[in-house]
């Protein structure tokens, strides 16, 4: 199963793949009951990418609200594309945020520290 | 292969003067020389375990070191990622306490005069109706409707009309006192609540009220030389009396006043 496609919900934020592109998107709120099931599927799928392709990966984000487990797991997700840049894959993240909402600048801004690969932030629009 | 344990100069210059007198064929049939030759061995063989030894004991050493360094290293990176983790999530749940503050703000607030909304005042007025129940200090209820305002609307337009709800907003507000509480109750009447306070003295913070009204300029209506006035319908609230109550009988009072010729104080 290479395509992980979930719809959004009031708690979660819609995610969306392109294995052929190697694109990844998300996009919305995300504070699940579950973060560890929620994100198990995502993870897994990057993880696999990682593994069976050799082509570049990209994370499209536009999320907005975060709980706690929901940053620890996007921190894991950053540490993987860490760890694969490290060895020499082409790994990126590009996070937008609405310019109404300045605040999520800074957040991805933490996001960004320790990170070496390419991680752009940008107001969408 | 592991090496000897170094010697010391005295202990060197023994072995090789032990090795000197094994190998002078002078002592060959020295009875002691045999022995003395099994002895050296044996010495040589011991040293050499005792390098071993001491070469494996190093090891464990440095690999119990390295586990501890790996171990020590880890722990920092949890700690600085522990560390990041409650920056961010801090930044979030601020955002989240400022919203929610910002919402609550504008649940209570009217938009347009910035004054307390219906919501608003009817917390107050539950909260106040309990006071005044439990210490049995009465509280003053005034409602103000202003006058003619539909013809204030339909003369002069409504955002004119909007203008004139804001400078009363101001005058009201600017009349009470400190501890008074005023809010739009809606349209253009406005809720005037004066905790622990008997009517005599309400009546005359109401005066003021309506004076101040009566006393504004505004811009849009200068040239025909108007005026704006508000009625004022007022209660005491009665000892044990339901807030629903004491309001109603504000209103009364307030259309009495409107049917007396209004810029007027009607009391229940």
């Amino acid at each position: 199963m290479n395509a992980l496609h979930i719809l959004a919900t009031q708690s979660t934020p819609s995610v969306t793949s392109d294995w052929e592109q190697g694109l990844l998107t998300m996009q919305g709120d995300s504070y699940p009951e579950n973060s560890f099931e929620f994100f198990g599927d995502i993870i897994t799928w990057i993880e696999r990418y990682l593994k069976e392709s050799r082509a570049p990966l990209r994370l499209e984000l536009r999320l907005v609200y975060m709980n706690t487990s929901s940053v620890k797991a996007m921190m894991d997700i950053f540490d993987m594309l860490e760890e694969a840049h490290q060895h020499g894959r082409q790994v990126g993240v590009d996070w937008f945020y609405d310019p109404r909402n300045e605040r999520v600048l800074d957040l991805a801004d933490e996001f960004r520290e320790d990170c070496s690969f390419p991680f752009q932030i940008a107001a969408d629009g | 292969m592991a090496e000897k344990p170094p010697l010391s100069p005295a202990e060197q210059a023994l072995i090789e003067r032990i090795e000197a007198l094994l190998a002078d064929p002078a002592h060959a049939a020295n009875p002691l020389r045999e022995p003395m030759a099994a002895l050296f061995a044996a010495s040589e063989a011991q040293r050499e375990r005792l390098g071993r030894l001491v070469h494996i004991s190093d090891g464990y050493h440095l690999i119990s070191r390295d586990q501890s360094q790996t171990l020590a290293e880890q722990y920092d990176r949890h700690l600085r990622r522990l560390d990041k983790l409650a920056r961010i999530s801090d930044r979030y749940q601020n955002s989240l306490r400022e919203l929610s503050e910002a919402l609550k703000d504008a649940a209570l607030r009217d938009p347009l005069t910035g004054l307390g909304n219906r919501r608003f005042l009817m917390e107050h007025i539950r909260d106040e109706t309990g006071r005044a129940n439990r210490k049995a200090t009465p509280y003053s209820l005034a409602i103000l409707d202003v006058d003619h305002f539909k013809h204030i609307n339909d003369r002069f337009g409504h955002e004119a009309g909007d203008t004139a709800l804001c400078q009363i907003a101001q005058a009201i507000q600017a009349a009470l006192r400190e501890y008074d509480l005023c809010g739009r109750w809606g349209g253009e009447e406005f809720l005037i609540m004066l905790p622990e306070t008997p009517l005599e003295y309400a009546l005359q913070v109401a005066e003021r009220v309506r004076l101040s009204i009566q006393a504004l300029n505004f811009a849009f209506m200068e040239q025909e030389g108007l005026r704006i006035t508000a009625s004022l319908g007022m209660a005491l609230h009665h000892p044990g009396e339901a807030y629903p109550e004491t309001l109603k009988r504000a209103d009364n009072a307030l259309l009495e006043a409107k049917s007396a010729g209004r810029n007027r104080i009607g009391t229940a």
